[in-house]
């Protein structure tokens, strides 16, 4: 196999000839390419380089084409009351695409300080009327008495993902997590084979802020469900991630172009290529809104209607 | 065996990453691309030589050709086999003898019979499974307790303990109930145990219990209980002031956890008695370990009943000519 890596350094300037036919195959951004003469499936081996090592973990696509046009049109078809919907849109293309991730893990130390809620019931007693009589009676009311509380909470932070490729952005991979990293393997070649395999266009650096923000957000919620009392409020902390890794992966990822009338731009559905999780952006029809609220309106106008009737 | 190096603990053959810490292990060699940088691959079926595609509805890399199915590395997630085997030191008699003499000692509530009419229905050798771990842990925690309460019952606390536990046992048992496994564990002498593949054969119609679960799930099972017992731990050890809790969260940082699958010694014994069957089992190495069923003489029940009320009544008699 002969690579012609081009004039620039660039992987998009990248082109390499088809093992089976000899075709000229341009890389563009993804590490393997299909033949558009004989079909065949090519994946890329580089080495390693310090801003953009190769995958260590892959999670396989389990979620068909089919199965994942199906998804797409039940996420559409339960956002229909308020939604645009997207029954009879054209599915412009459909491609399924190992997105390029990074799986981050860490120690979280924390300190934080907190007013915690102890409740107690008082007794109390007041009068009241019954029966024209002004009588005394007793009552149990819950106060709560608020005590500050400040100490440590260490925790592994695991499992998590957050996107390398500038295409999805983190918020958009969000929607659609959980993956099941059970199934995770290790990187081959043969896992990936024939499939669409983005490379990354984040950093490492920038996606490790990304997934320390997802570590501090998780260890905001872990400390929410540690503080004792019967509540709490005025919850603060700082907290120190230390022994950090992070992991490229590549996680599958079904992309959906569909355009919900010809004269309107394309939009982006996202399915997760194991849960079949789907999501799109919310596009809200005025039209439909306006239809409810009449028909609320009606709804209330024949009650009344109904009430005067009666009344009468 | 080679150890996590964020912490400590010991990974299995075919991990991905470590079970604690999810820290990802090493590859060992990488065989990547040639020295000219890139290296273009086309995977081929063995049948056919045709490219070969993943494919998500075969989850593997099959032919498009002839549908011939690569094998891919599969993440290993093997059923949970023992590797060590405590003995028995009881034998049939022995077990037998220790039977007789619970049932003799069951207390005036059961029938005086007991011990000469039962007779032993069935007595089977069983090897039950159970998971023993060392681990150190250092354990952040918050609760509430009585210690500096003001007009609410509970004060909130928190701190930090550090805790090295040695040899704790979980049962894996299906068979055995999580009493009876929590009766029996203190009396094994794990020192005597032998690798599974020395232990020779089992006792005459005797059975190793199978672990049943996988090893993702038995690590569940452990990281669960670990969590209790720092949650117990923390309140029987004087970690959080104060003599009544609520709310004990606690946080386990685990560090070293070295697990090994072991099955122990109990005889699992049935016994008749006036038509009735009763489920015991005798610890396997311990004879004055017995647990089970015995049944109640009611007749010595009602007389006692009978007794309470007549001394009632008569003090009532007493108090009323008074």
């Amino acid at each position: 196999m002969v690579v012609d890596r081009g004039p620039t350094t660039s992987p998009a300037a990248a082109t390499l000839q088809c093992g089976e036919c000899g075709a000229a195959l341009v890389l563009g951004e993804y590490r393997t390419a299909v033949c558009p003469y004989c079909a065949s499936p090519t994946v890329v081996e580089r080495p390693s380089a310090p801003g953009r090592p190769n995958p260590v973990f892959v999670l396989p696509f389990t979620v068909t084409q089919e199965r994942a046009r199906e998804l797409v049109r039940a996420w559409s078809r339960r956002r229909r009351w308020f939604h645009r919907s997207l029954e009879g849109a054209r599915v412009d293309d459909m491609r399924g695409v190992y997105v390029p991730a990074c799986l981050y893990s860490a120690i979280t130390s924390a300190t934080y300080r907190a007013e915690i809620g102890e409740n107690y019931t008082v007794t109390e007693s007041y009068t009241t009327t019954v029966n024209g009589k002004t009588v005394t009676r007793t009552r149990t009311r819950t106060v709560t008495e608020w005590r500050d509380l400040e100490g440590p909470h260490a925790a592994y932070a695991t499992d998590l993902v957050v996107t390398a490729s500038r295409g999805l952005p983190n918020a958009e991979l969000e929607r659609i997590e959980p993956f099941d990293l059970r199934a995770l393997r290790r990187y081959s070649p043969a896992l990936v084979s024939g499939w669409l395999v983005e490379e990354p266009s984040l950093g490492v650096a920038e996606c490790t802020e990304l997934a320390r923000g997802e570590a501090v957000g998780l260890e905001e919620a872990r400390l929410a469900r540690f503080m004792p009392g019967d509540s709490h409020r005025d919850l603060r902390f700082d907290v120190q991630l230390r022994d950090e890794t992070i992991d490229p992966i590549l996680v599958p990822v079904w992309v959906l172009a569909v355009r919900p009338r010809a004269d309107q731009p394309a939009m982006r559905v996202v399915c997760n290529g194991q849960s079949g999780e789907a999501w799109g952006p919310e596009r809200i029809s005025p039209a439909k809104i306006v239809l409810w609220i009449a028909a609320a309106l009606l709804l209330v106008a024949i009650g009344v209607l109904i009430a005067m009737a009666g009344a009468r | 065996m080679t150890e996590c190096p964020r912490c400590h603990t010991p990974l299995e053959a075919s991990d991905l990453r470590c079970s604690i810490c999810a820290l990802a292990v090493a590859r060992e060699a990488d065989g990547g691309a040639g020295p000219s940088g890139l290296r273009a691959r086309i995977l081929r079926c063995r049948e056919c030589a045709a490219a070969v595609s993943y494919s998500a509805a075969a989850q593997a890399p099959q032919c498009g050709f002839c549908g011939a199915v690569m094998e891919v590395e599969q993440p290993d997630d093997p059923i949970e086999a023992a590797q060590w085997l405590v003995p028995f030191s009881v034998d049939h008699e022995g077990a037998a003898r220790a039977l007789r003499a619970w049932l003799g000692s069951r207390g005036w509530f059961r029938p005086r019979d007991l011990s000469a009419a039962a007779a032993i229905h069935t007595m089977r050798p069983l090897h039950w499974s159970a998971w023993v771990f060392d681990a150190d842990a250092s354990v952040t925690w918050a609760a509430d307790s009585d210690m500096g309460s003001g007009r609410s019952a509970w004060a909130p606390h928190a701190g930090s303990a550090g805790f090295e536990w040695r040899g704790i046992l979980i049962p894996a048992s299906r068979g055995l109930r999580e009493p009876e496994t929590a009766r029996l564990a203190p009396g094994y002498a794990m020192d005597r145990a032998v690798p599974i593949a020395q232990a020779g054969q089992p006792l005459e119609g005797g059975a190793i219990e199978a672990f049943d679960v996988q090893r993702s799930a038995a690590r569940r099972r452990i990281a669960d209980a670990i969590e209790s017992m720092a949650v117990a731990d923390l309140q029987a050890r004087g970690h959080i002031p104060g003599r009544r809790f609520r709310n004990v969260h606690a946080s386990v940082l685990l560090s070293r956890l070295v697990t090994r699958r072991f099955v122990l010694p109990a005889w699992v014994a049935a016994y008749r008695y006036r038509g009735a069957v009763y489920r015991t089992i005798v610890h396997g190495q311990e004879p004055s370990i017995v647990l089970g069923e015995a049944p109640i003489s009611w007749s010595k029940v009602a007389l006692l009943v009978g007794l309470a009320l007549a001394v009632l009544l008569v003090i009532l008699l007493l108090v009323g000519t008074r």
